[in-house]
């Protein structure tokens, strides 16, 4: 039996105007259902055109004048105001590289290759992109005030605690995230992929 | 009524179900630029008249105009709104610490950005202005002596400049606060045939 002929059958057997109030129905169930998908989408701020290596996620096309739609709707969703393409390129952690979520509770270390940049920042956030208080007054390092072994590495301690060397405190916060900002950066909006090894790791150590 | 008919009208009711969402959910991205309540714009001029640079407060826990925001950068704003005349902005580059510009739409989508690499002998010139003002201060130009000016025509006449500076140490905050407020932000008369 063909669609049209189920359709006109439907028609017969319900003459009463219940047809309508199927229809009504399924609009409002679809409208509910259309604006609960976006909320989710905008929610979770994922946009096309991510990189990520390791850790960090980043979207290149963020600042650039071609953003997608989702993409618009998110940074209007969030307020978020992103590097634009020619300040530099943004890369969020929200777990270490073996993959597992970060918990408060444990420290982190920082370390290894940066990308090329003018200068770095690494700062670390609430989800929300809210600066996290703590009574040591730093939220950060950049790639000037960094402590360096003398080959120019560096190592960055995430802890509650007051650690030795270059120690970001976590603070009260149970959770948080990390961003890392490329300034003057060579990779540009074209970086379609990214090599792990020439980003940081975070590598979790003892938890408390 | 068998079986087979009511699979298919639950079938049709489906569709048309997914359909509906479909188009609210593509409706809604595209608006939500729009009617974003905490639009970037909306938030700015707030803080900022058009034409003046205005330095936005270092982010605290609870008080914070943009969110993820660096909280090494020390930012300030000029909205512009162009159907006032143009909006020209002039810096002094000095001693290659990093001062960023981004130009966005009121809906907070970057159209141009740079940063103190791309100075001219050492200053930024820039006028943003709309198609038709271009036109008019393309025709009074002087063709032995070329502007210097970067000219900008912006996707639409109200939008915002966003200027970052660079605290490299935290001691420096100051001095990048001093680099940022040196960069002049102002409205351009273009005279009107």
């Amino acid at each position: 039996m063909s669609l049209g002929t189920a359709i006109a059958m439907k028609r017969g057997d319900q003459a009463h105007g219940t047809i309508l109030g199927k229809f009504l129905f399924a609009a409002c169930i679809g409208v509910l259902l259309g604006l609960f998908v976006t909320f989710i989408v905008v929610e979770r701020g994922k946009g096309f055109g991510a990189i990520s290596a390791g850790p960090w996620t980043g979207w290149p096309r963020i600042g650039t004048s071609d953003t997608d739609p989702y993409t618009r709707a998110i940074l209007a969703y969030s307020g978020e105001m992103s590097l634009s393409e020619s300040e530099g390129m943004s890369f969020a952690a929200h777990g270490d590289s073996n993959g597992a979520e970060f918990d408060s509770a444990c420290d982190y270390v920082v370390k290894g290759e940066m990308p090329s940049a003018r200068y770095w920042t690494l700062t670390l956030l609430s989800p929300a992109g809210a600066p996290i208080v703590n009574a040591a007054g730093r939220q950060g390092f950049t790639s000037s005030d960094v402590l360096r072994a003398s080959d120019g590495q560096f190592e960055i301690t995430l802890s509650r605690h007051a650690r030795p060397g270059n120690w970001l405190p976590i603070g009260g916060a149970s959770k948080f995230i990390l961003v890392l900002r490329l300034y003057d950066s060579e990779l540009g909006a074209p970086a379609a992929a990214l090599d792990a090894a020439q980003m940081p790791g975070v590598v979790r150590s003892r938890c408390e | 009524m068998n079986r087979i008919d009511r699979l298919l009208a639950a079938l049709l009711w489906l569709l048309g179900v997914l359909a509906t969402a479909g188009i609210t959910h593509i409706a809604a991205i595209l608006a939500l630029p729009q009617i974003a309540v905490k639009g970037a714009y909306a938030r700015i001029s707030e803080l900022a008249k058009p034409g003046q640079l205005t330095l936005l407060p270092a982010a605290g826990a609870n008080n914070q105009v943009m969110p993820f925001a660096d909280p090494a950068m020390v930012q300030s704003v000029c909205p512009f709104d162009l159907s006032q005349g143009g909006l020209r902005m002039h810096a002094d580059v000095r001693g290659g610490r990093l001062l960023t510009f981004s130009f966005h739409t009121s809906a907070g989508q970057v159209f141009y950005s740079m940063t103190d690499l791309a100075a001219q002998q050492g200053k930024i010139d820039i006028v943003v202005l709309t198609a038709p003002q271009l036109e008019i201060v393309e025709a009074e130009d002087d063709e032995d002596e070329p502007s210097q000016d970067l000219r900008l025509v912006a996707p639409e006449s109200q939008g915002f400049v966003i200027v970052s500076a660079l605290a490299a140490y935290q001691s420096d905050r100051a001095a990048a606060e001093e680099r940022v407020k040196s960069v002049v932000c102002a409205v351009e008369h273009i005279a009107q045939d």
